[in-house]
């Protein structure tokens, strides 16, 4: 219980502690012409470049009008990093996401510079490049104004209750006989039709929980395990990326083809069966039930995470080249894995090694080898055999992880209201018309006058007449 | 379609839905890609993946494997129970592995081993006929064998050229090999996935290849984005670059913000939530199974409760009969903290010990509490609700039969995506796809394939 009650303290920490590494220090050694090509890439695709450049979206405009969950906000912060102008629609007072922090910790949020609100760490990092307007929509004006702004943009995302949207006449039956043209998403748990159509106020982890990713995921029953949800909200993740592809190729038709726009739905729980790969044939085929099977892999030996002397190990061979290697590495310190391993007829064919009992020979064995290694000890002597493997990092490792830094996949970005912030960024790096970050976020409302002033032709007098009767 | 929009304006919205979504419909829709032609030169699943999604959305998918035995994902397979036969015409007495199945959906299959010479004449006369190219080799491969980004963007300055793998094709990490699992732990997602220590955790995995599978759908967003750039605008092709570890950092959430800003280190927490209570799954005592002999059914059941406003928490403290734990609580901020969290979820799993899973739902359906159980596959699998939607279905495959397989999870009103078929053997396509599209005579495949080209 102790370790709940420690206070990790408020302190910023120096980012980074260490050094990016210089280009001369990636490259040292390499001959020009073995430098020539990963030089090249870089040139072409190193995010510092990026503002050089066009941006694939940049004629499109999308209203998200999703709040409480990360569903939406995740598909409107692809189309921004890509270059659309997106509009967050948020109840007046703002998004409850917003005031989600760990631990209800009100000094873990952020502040802007100019209003002094606060917002949470979550809510902030997928509110990049978007604008933040207020709007009631449980107000009839409130209603009107909306129905004026859909002819101003192509595309709308939501995420209210099933059906809500459509009784209240903004949904995309009505929407779409404003603006024949209006690409049109909902997102959500389970989906917005059907026997299990989502309840009010349902969030993940009900996607996760809702396809089988939770049960087969963490150690089975007999290692003492329970089924685990994924720490993040990770079914929303894929999700809204669904939704976003689903966005990308409506636009793509209707600008190519038909002229007119199409009504979307993108699922969390139903992105997770997707990619839940061989689940639904393995099934059908004879029954099986999907098992959890903790660290290690039910189709790929091997393929697993054991634990090492400082923390836990990945180390992966899916064939025979880099199955032999991973012995052939081992075998240095422990000669009796040759004969264990390497003249065992059973585990000689890639697939003969796939059952459960070559899994535990193949994990047993390593384990004892990985338990007096540090991660790092371990890392070297394999990749010397160039061995896909690596530790399970902690947070404060992936963001000094030196690859990381060197290429942006993470950085600190330095926002005019929000002061330095380190984040993620897009891992779709492009040479022409790359993903972007602009900037981190904006208060509640901070673009209402803007954007009602530009869009709907409202005067300041409107807005705040708008704003008496709490329709912004 | 019969219906006309008089009519669908006349409908619930929940008909409506049915009707503009209806899986039953999907072939008689335009497919959005038609007419676009992929060249996938991908192994395992993140590449593979992201020409499937390409493939349901109707563009034309060539899909090159090594000659004979295929691309290393057909031999893989859950504990090497099952597989589909054959594998291919030379080699019809072994099969394909379930490893393989969801990646590969829709695609003509080839062979190619472009270790040949000859491999990589043939290979480059693709590049004028492609308008999407994606590869996974180890960067710097295809520029040394002359088909790579330079090369094949130079026969066709429209091409956009999708590189997908590991690390990336430049930086300290370059020459790095990756898998999805490892690509979960270095991005940072596996160490904080996983019961905390002080409950016997460890970090877990995602049962799913999610690096690979969403990494997949990463670079269908970007070839989308670019395409439509493209074809709207003009300015030719681009080079792609997506890293699997690079994506799993981008999901961190408040992580790394909250790491820069105050130096916190975000830990596991379990089944719960950092950010909102009650938002976690707990055990159920009873197992919903008790009689089964499968280990997947006969362990206790889990449930997600989610009353976190404190209307729902009210709910939840007056079915559980335990309003002391409501006036000990009452406020959200009081419940989140930590302890509050250790103390709640502790009392709740006190409450569900002598229940099933569905006993707990009914009670909390009943009160108006949102709850969702945990489900294992086969529940999963027959629920009539994926079923209905066609997220989960019967398909007659052409080659390999009667499957159940899951279907694109983008529904779209106009233009759905489909699954046509589950996948090919290794280079049934050899003849159509070099003859009708390169031109080579029967005799000169037929050599081909003798000398093992492809």
């Amino acid at each position: 219980m102790a370790m709940t009650e420690k206070n990790l303290g408020t302190h910023p920490v120096p980012w980074p502690a260490v050094p990016i590494p210089t280009r001369d220090e990636v490259y040292a050694g390499l001959s020009d012409a073995a430098k020539e090509y990963p030089i090249w890439l870089e040139e072409n695709l190193h995010q510092k470049y990026n503002f050089d450049k066009p941006e694939n979206l940049s004629r499109i405009r999308v209203l998200d009008l999703t709040t409480g969950m990360m569903i939406g906000h995740w598909a409107s912060s692809q189309l921004a990093e890509m270059g659309a102008d997106v509009i967050q629609v948020e109840p007046v007072g703002g998004d409850p996401a917003r005031k989600l922090t760990p631990f209800g910790r009100e000094e873990y949020m952020f502040t802007d510079s100019e209003r002094g609100e606060k917002v949470g760490g979550l809510f902030l990092h997928e509110m990049r490049n978007k604008r933040s307007i207020t709007l009631n929509l449980e107000t009839e004006r409130g209603r009107e104004i909306l129905r004026n702004l859909a002819r101003h943009v192509d595309v709308i995302i939501e995420n209210a209750p099933p059906g809500d949207f459509d009784a209240k006449g903004i949904g995309y039956r009505q929407l779409s006989q404003i603006n024949p043209r209006l690409v049109y998403a909902w997102v959500g748990q389970r989906g917005q039709w059907g026997p299990l159509k989502d309840k009010p106020g349902m969030l993940e982890p009900v996607g996760q929980a809702a396809c089988g990713f939770v049960h087969g995921t963490g150690q089975p029953k007999e290692f003492g395990g329970r089924p685990v949800r994924s720490a993040m909200w990770m079914a929303d993740y894929v999700g809204g990326t669904v939704a976003a592809i689903g966005v990308l190729t409506a636009l793509f038709y209707r600008d190519k083809v038909s002229g007119r726009g199409q009504f979307i739905e993108a699922t969390a729980a139903e992105s997770i069966i997707r990619i839940l790969d061989y689940t639904w044939v393995w099934y059908g085929m004879d029954g099986s039930i999907r098992p959890r099977y903790g660290n290690w892999d039910l189709a790929i030996n091997i393929y697993s995470v054991n634990p090492a002397k400082d923390g836990y190990m990945m180390i992966g061979g899916g064939h025979d080249r880099l199955w032999y290697r991973i012995w052939g590495t081992v075998s240095k310190e422990r000669p009796e894995v040759e004969q264990l391993v390497v003249e065992d007829p059973k585990l000689k064919e890639v697939t003969d090694r796939l059952d459960h009992a070559a899994n535990v020979k193949a994990s047993t064995l390593l384990s004892e080898w990985l338990k007096d290694k540090t991660r790092a000890e371990a890392e070297v002597e394999l990749l010397k055999e160039q061995v896909a493997s690596g530790g399970v990092t902690t947070i404060d490792e992936v963001a000094e992880y030196p690859h990381f830094k060197y290429r942006g996949f993470l950085d600190l970005f330095k926002d005019r209201l929000y002061g330095e912030i380190l984040y993620g960024t897009t891992p779709c790096l492009e040479s022409y018309a790359p993903s972007r970050l602009k900037w981190i976020g904006r208060p509640v409302g901070y673009d209402n006058e803007e954007v009602y002033l530009y869009l709907l032709g409202l005067n300041a007098q409107d807005l705040k007449q708008l704003q008496a009767e709490g329709v912004i | 379609m019969a219906t006309t929009e008089k009519d669908l304006m006349s409908l619930s919205f929940e008909e409506y839905c049915r009707e503009v979504f209806d899986p039953e419909k999907v072939f008689e829709k335009p497919e959005p890609l038609k007419g676009y032609r992929v060249i996938d030169c991908t192994q395992y699943i993140l590449g593979p993946s992201c020409g499937s999604y390409l493939a349901e959305l109707g563009a034309e998918v060539i899909k090159f494997e090594m000659p004979r035995r295929g691309e290393p994902m057909r031999h893989t397979t859950p504990w090497n129970e099952r597989s589909l036969y054959p594998l291919s015409r030379w080699m019809p007495d072994r099969g394909t592995g379930f490893g393989f199945v969801g990646a590969n959906f829709n695609k003509y299959h080839v062979t190619l081993d472009f270790h040949k010479e000859e491999a990589k004449e043939i290979f480059r006369r693709f590049a004028t006929k492609a308008d999407i190219m994606i590869e996974n080799y180890r960067p710097g491969t295809f520029d040394r064998w002359g088909i790579g980004p330079r090369q094949m963007m130079s026969h066709n300055p429209n091409l956009i050229y999708c590189w997908m793998g590991g690390f990336g094709g430049w930086g300290p990490g370059r020459v790095r090999a990756s898998y999805d699992i490892l690509g979960q732990a270095q991005g940072g997602a596996f160490g904080i996935t996983g019961h905390p220590e002080f409950l016997g955790g460890t970090p877990s995995k995602h049962t799913i290849w999610l690096a690979d599978y969403w990494g997949g759908m990463m670079g269908v967003m970007n070839i989308l984005a670019a395409l439509y750039r493209r074809e709207t605008e003009g300015g030719g092709g681009t080079f792609i670059e997506i890293s699997q570890v690079h994506g799993v950092a981008r999901m961190l959430e408040y992580s790394l913000p909250l790491y820069k800003a105050f130096g916190v280190v975000r830990q596991r927490w379990g089944n719960w939530d950092t950010q909102l209570c009650v938002h976690g799954i707990v055990q159920c005592g009873l197992s919903s199974y008790p009689d089964s002999e499968n280990p997947q059914e006969n362990e206790e059941g889990y449930i997600l409760i989610s009353a976190h406003t404190d209307e729902d928490w009210e709910k939840l403290c007056a079915v559980m009969n335990r309003p002391d734990l409501r006036d000990k609580y009452p406020t959200h901020a009081d419940r989140v903290k930590a302890e509050s969290q250790i103390e709640i979820y502790t009392e709740i799993e006190k409450w569900t010990k002598d229940k099933t899973k569905e006993d707990v739902q009914a009670i909390l359906d009943e009160a108006g509490i949102v709850n969702q159980p945990v489900w294992n596959s086969k529940e999963v699998a027959e629920h009539p609700h994926y079923h209905m939607r066609g997220t989960i279905r019967w398909m007659q495959d052409p080659v390999f039969g009667e499957m159940l397989v899951q279907g694109p999870p983008l529904l779209m009103s106009e233009t759905p995506p489909r699954v046509k078929w589950l996948l090919r053997p290794v280079g049934m396509d050899n003849e159509s796809v070099y003859q009708n599209l390169l031109g080579y005579s029967p005799d000169q495949i037929a050599q081909w394939e003798e000398e093992g080209v492809i």
